[in-house]
């Protein structure tokens, strides 16, 4: 045989053992078995954890390289260091002189949104954690976070960074969670328009870069530079982030609907740190940081604050967002005005396809978006109708 | 010299292949990552016969799923398949000379890329179709360097010394 040309190792004349073509079958069967079973039940989500977590050494060396690059930070001139030290503090100082405002800017706010009846929406719990590793196929965006099940990380839950939203966990192993990122084409994210309060879909596109937002009428009132806040429909990303701003719009010759393009808001592929956000479990984490929310003295009496946080939970429980609008709709149609309800009516077309029902809705469910100030509790308006006309207005 | 003379050198490779596949790249040559498990793989069964490259390339895959969180068992699949290709067509492949064989593992490497992207669409992952394809040309590129390197590796006699 030839073999002996090339290689030490000679070939046995007789095969001993079972056949290469065996033991191709039988492996290739059992892959196959592997994959039909693990995209089907979620019975192997255990085993992959701690494999996982077996494989995380290879993790480490693979990311050596990333952190001996990351070594010339340590060595640093000390003046450099103490030039640094004093220009953050008076940073530090700038920050909370303007948190001061923003207490009180906040209390204000809390009070208009009594008025209005709607919640609260920024959530307050918060916990840092550190990119592992990043996904290096060009068509799979996600990244691996150094949180998992102990720290309290679930499935579903958003991540964002200091300038937007970035995605939201898929897998939770023991210490470490897989998060999909908004770029990723298997995910979507509901976004409003900050500018009207239109709103739709965010598709990854898949490249990397952008986002999609196929779903928006031709006639739909959309301009290049557009700021697209997360609206929280669905109650898994927290409402009012924003999420990516529109570079440029495909209005195809002889169709009825446009195509936006934005780019993502936050920095997907800079910075190491980034927030896990709990925004619709009650679970109770272990927070490393929480972010000072300011109860300011709002004169409110207790029992409206209860209602307040029983219309925050919800909110969150109803998770359709099909269902919330056409509901919010149905609530709001005598208090809206009808001409409100007619102009609206033009972007109606636009919902999103997880929302058919609320495009079959009478037209008048984009009013209530106009007149809740563009925020993810615009269902639960419907749902309190009630206690909106029975709070009174605080007083001044 | 003992039979299984060059065993750490293969499981050396395999294990750095992996990392290898893993180590981040800045975001314009990203897309241009050679396949290097399946390059490993294949230079395993191409050049040798007594090295148990089924299950490994088995075992490989499963890490290489959960690693980059696919279903398991489709990078699985994808290199056993190559593996045995390659190692059952090893009786015709070793008759030519290195950069022919480049050029027919071409095809392998497109088999591997193509079946990624069968079983990412039958289990409804859309991607981008055009980048799927780069790996190939990267992967065809590195493959006689690499093929080179590790066939320095095998002869070496410190390796040898060791089993």
């Amino acid at each position: 045989m030839n073999t002996r040309l090339h290689d030490a190792a000679p070939k046995p004349l007789f095969a001993r053992g079972p056949g290469l073509a065996l033991n191709f079958f039988l492996l290739g069967c059992l892959s196959i078995a592997l994959m039909v079973m693990d995209t089907t039940s979620p019975r192997f989500a255990v085993a992959r954890a701690w494999a996982a977590w077996a494989l995380q050494p290879l993790m480490w060396v693979a990311q050596a390289p990333q952190n001996l690059a990351q070594l010339g930070d340590t060595f640093q001139p000390r003046d450099d260091l103490l030039a640094e030290n004093r220009q953050l503090k008076q940073h530090q100082i700038e920050l909370d002189a303007r948190l001061l405002k923003l207490e009180s800017l906040e209390a204000e706010n809390e009070r208009i949104r009594a008025l209005l009846s709607s919640a609260a929406s920024l959530p307050d719990r918060v916990l840092i954690s550190e990119v592992m590793a990043t996904s290096q196929d060009p068509y799979r965006h996600q990244i691996v976070l150094n949180r998992g099940s102990r720290d309290g990380v679930y499935k579903g839950q958003a991540l964002i960074d200091a300038n937007g939203v970035m995605g939201q966990v898929i897998q939770v192993n023991p210490t470490t969670c897989v998060a999909l990122l908004i770029t990723d084409p298997d995910h979507g994210i509901p976004v409003e328009f900050n500018r009207t309060g239109l709103q739709t879909i965010a598709l990854g596109r898949g490249d990397g870069q952008g986002l999609s937002l196929p779903y928006l009428a031709g006639n739909a009132d959309v301009k290049v530079g557009d700021l697209l806040i997360s609206s929280g429909l669905g109650g898994r990303f927290p409402a009012g982030y924003p999420v990516g701003r529109v570079f440029e719009l495909r209005h195809a010759a002889g169709e009825n609907f446009m195509e936006a393009l934005a780019y993502p808001a936050a920095k997907l592929n800079e910075g190491r740190q980034a927030l896990l956000v709990w925004s619709e479990h009650g679970a109770d984490p272990v927070a490393d940081v929480t972010v000072p929310t300011a109860r300011p003295e709002v004169k409110k009496t207790q029992g409206e604050r209860e209602r307040g946080s029983e219309r925050l939970s919800k909110s969150a429980a109803s998770k359709s967002p099909g269902k919330n609008a056409s509901a919010a709709s149905s609530a709001n149609n005598p208090a809206m005005g009808g001409e409100k309800a007619g102009a609206s009516s033009l972007k109606l077309s636009t919902s999103t396809p997880a929302a058919p029902e609320k495009s079959a809705a009478d037209g008048s469910a984009d009013a209530a978006k106009t007149s809740a100030g563009n925020t993810a509790a615009t269902s639960t308006k419907a749902k309190h109708k009630a206690d909106s006309s029975a709070a009174p207005a605080p007083p001044p | 010299m003992t039979r299984h003379s060059s065993f750490p050198a293969f499981i050396a490779t395999v294990l750095l292949s992996l990392i290898l596949q893993m180590v981040a790249l800045p975001d314009a040559i990203a897309a241009f990552r050679p396949e290097w498990v399946a390059m490993t793989l294949v230079y395993w069964a191409h050049a040798t016969t007594d090295k148990p490259v089924l299950v490994t390339a088995w075992l490989c895959g499963l890490a290489l799923d959960v690693l980059f969180n696919t279903p398991l068992g489709e990078h699985a699949l994808a290199l056993v398949t190559i593996t045995f290709v390659v190692r059952r067509l090893r009786g015709s492949l070793i008759l030519f000379p290195l950069p022919q064989v480049s050029l027919v593992l071409a095809l392998a490497w497109g088999a591997y890329a193509f079946m990624m992207f069968w079983i990412d669409g039958l289990s409804h992952h859309n991607a981008v179709p055009s980048l799927r394809w780069l790996p190939v040309i990267s992967t065809t590129l590195i493959w006689p360097l690499a093929a080179l390197a590790m066939d320095r590796l095998r002869a070496q006699p410190k390796l040898r010394r060791l089993t």
